[in-house]
């Protein structure tokens, strides 16, 4: 009987490298790897596929116009209602604008644009790429020497890409109107005033770190929503899966790389 | 391409564009606020402790904001140097010999620097100048002074404290003051005289002030005196010719005093004619003899007139005042007919 179970114990440390988990953990980041890999290949090799490139900026960036729109506002009008306390507090709340403008351009809005961008976005591109592996489409589309990688994963990331910081453009720009029509009621302010402050607290740094950020969330949401469904498991329940896991993953990595930038930034700001 | 792809592309064409527009407003609204694309100058200026300044941090001159903080380097012996760019158009007002401080905008504001003084003497501030700076009172400083009120306060309120003891006690001239009733009793007539006497004061008062109101009016002399050049002058005037007078009474009076003390001397003729009473004796015996002899000339006088050598020369005398009156008695008649002729001559022209 030991000697049996010695067997096979040594079968499985053959079988796997370090444990089964450990190196599916692996084997997983190796796929990633070679996913971004592959996707800086494709991305400068044709054929080009503008049409579908464009189709899905519109649907990324024009269809989650509204959405973006409306949590921007409320976000603006909800951040100042409750910074005024504090503030009225020191009898500060003339600084309304500054805080709420530093908030806005340098978090705010990068986050909240990344977070429905990667509820809305990278669900839909995970579920959409998950259900055309089930259904092997991909396969055969490979099958029929049409590149799938090339016309689903490359459009779809170079969409999110481009489109997330032109949404944090315009939440940026809504979230300030809500505060705007907060403050206004409140202390009064003028738009002129408003403005002046609002300028007056941020920085160019502010600006294009913002910027930069939101390329990075977009790239993120778009190569986790590829991800998650180029490689989702069979079977109707990988679609759901997929979906989820894309969310959850992007939203989580969001947060991550904002941490990260945040130190980065926080190094520039220094200098 | 179809007419769905073609509406897709347009409005993803119109989305990326709005975006454009507006980051393009937000940077050149940034730019334009923190003055980035305008011409300036670099100016410097070091201090011994910028409290706290970072780069990007307003300068401001006379309470507008004219640029911002360049870089900030530690220079020589503990020692910071900072850079500052100045507006080209705000070059004009600053003088070399401005000086630099480090403010505050508010209370809890942003560090600043302030720029001020300069004397249009000097020229104004060129780019790489060096402004001079001034040292300001940092809250350590305010702190350290409080520190030292609180101790002062501490000593007041427990010396406070010893007196009221003392007080509470009788000891001393304000404690038996707050003890002793019989100082209270005589306390409070004080003060009803007291009262008494603010009452007879406001009356007076009263009184004063009309007084001063009559002053004050138009036309009398205290006006008149108070308010008229033309009187003032004239006073002025009376008082030069008073104090001439003065003078020459004084004169006078000297020469009077020089002229008395001569009097009494006897050294000239009116002394001896005053103080000595054998000369006055002679004088009048002279006097008498010269009296008894007018009395006997007087009679030789009219014994002359009746002697026969001398009567014609006294009738022809007699003669010749009679005549003299006649001719007075004739003329006076004509010159009071004259008179009345000569008046409608004067009236006619």
């Amino acid at each position: 009987m030991g000697l049996k179970d010695n067997k096979v114990d040594t079968e499985r440390k053959r079988r796997y490298f370090v444990s089964r988990r450990v190196d599916r953990i692996f084997l997983e980041l190796y796929k990633v790897y070679a996913f971004h890999v592959r996707f800086f290949k494709e991305v400068f090799v044709p054929p080009y596929e503008l049409k579908e490139v464009v189709r899905q900026c519109y649907e990324v960036g024009v269809r989650s116009l509204p959405l973006i729109s409306l949590t921007g506002f409320i976000i603006g009008i909800v951040f100042t209602n409750q910074s005024r306390p504090s503030l009225s507090e020191f009898g500060a709340t003339s600084w309304l604008p500054s805080l709420v403008s530093i908030a806005i351009v340098r978090a705010l809005a990068p986050l909240v644009t990344a977070i429905i961008a990667a509820g809305r976005v990278g669900s839909a591109i995970g579920a959409e790429l998950g259900s055309m592996r089930v259904t092997e489409q991909i396969d055969a589309m490979e099958v029929s020497a049409t590149n799938p990688f090339n016309f689903l994963v490359v459009t779809r990331v170079l969409a999110t890409t481009l489109m997330v910081p032109a949404l944090m453009i315009y939440t940026v720009f809504v979230s300030l109107m809500g505060a705007y029509l907060n403050v206004n009621q409140n202390e009064l302010t003028s738009f002129t005033t408003y403005m002046t402050q609002v300028f007056e607290a941020i920085t160019f740094l502010d600006i294009f770190s913002s910027i930069i950020k939101t390329f990075i969330f977009g790239f993120t949401i778009g190569m986790v929503g590829c991800y998650k469904g180029y490689y989702s498991s069979k079977g109707t329940e990988g679609v759901g899966k997929a979906a989820n896991s894309s969310v959850v993953t992007a939203m989580f990595l969001v947060f991550i790389e904002e941490l990260l930038s945040l130190q980065i930034i926080n190094l520039f700001r220094a200098m | 391409m179809n007419s769905a792809e073609n509406k897709r592309s347009i409005m993803v064409g119109i989305f990326v564009l709005i975006a454009i527009v507006i980051f393009v407003i937000g940077i050149l609204t940034l730019g334009g606020q923190q003055k980035k694309f305008i011409e300036s100058i670099t100016v410097s200026t070091v201090f011994s402790d910028v409290e706290g300044l970072k780069v990007g941090n307003n300068v401001w001159f006379s309470g507008v904001k004219i640029g911002t903080v360049k870089d900030i380097r530690l220079h020589g012996e503990s020692q910071v140097q900072v850079l500052m760019n100045l507006e080209q158009s705000a070059q004009q007002y600053i003088r070399q010999n401005s000086k630099a401080r480090i403010s505050s905008e508010s209370l809890i504001g942003n560090k600043i620097i302030e720029i001020f003084g300069g004397t249009p003497a000097t020229g104004q501030v060129q780019d790489g100048d060096v402004l001079a700076s001034e040292a300001n009172l940092n809250t350590d400083d305010i702190m350290k002074t409080l520190q030292e009120n609180n101790k002062n306060l501490s000593n007041i309120t427990s010396n406070f404290s010893v007196i009221s003891d003392k007080l509470v006690r009788g000891e001393g001239t304000v404690g038996t003051l707050l003890n002793d009733s019989t100082l209270a009793k005589d306390f409070k007539s004080m003060v009803a005289s007291l009262e008494t006497t603010s009452q007879n004061a406001a009356r007076a008062s009263r009184d004063l002030s009309r007084f001063t109101s009559k002053l004050n009016t138009k036309g009398s002399l205290a006006d008149n005196l108070l308010t008229d050049t033309t009187v003032f002058s004239s006073l002025e005037s009376s008082m030069a010719e008073l104090e001439k007078a003065t003078q020459s009474a004084t004169q006078m009076a000297q020469n009077l005093e020089q002229a008395s003390s001569k009097f009494n001397n006897e050294n000239n003729a009116v002394g001896v004619l005053l103080n000595d009473p054998d000369f006055a004796g002679q004088l009048q015996r002279t006097m008498q003899n010269l009296e008894t002899s007018s009395e006997k000339l007087d009679a030789n006088m009219e014994a002359l007139q009746s002697n026969f050598l001398l009567r014609g020369y006294f009738r022809k005398k007699d003669k010749e005042q009679r005549e003299a009156a006649e001719e007075a008695q004739e003329k006076q008649p004509e010159q009071e007919q004259q008179q009345p002729v000569q008046q409608p001559v004067k009236e006619e022209k």
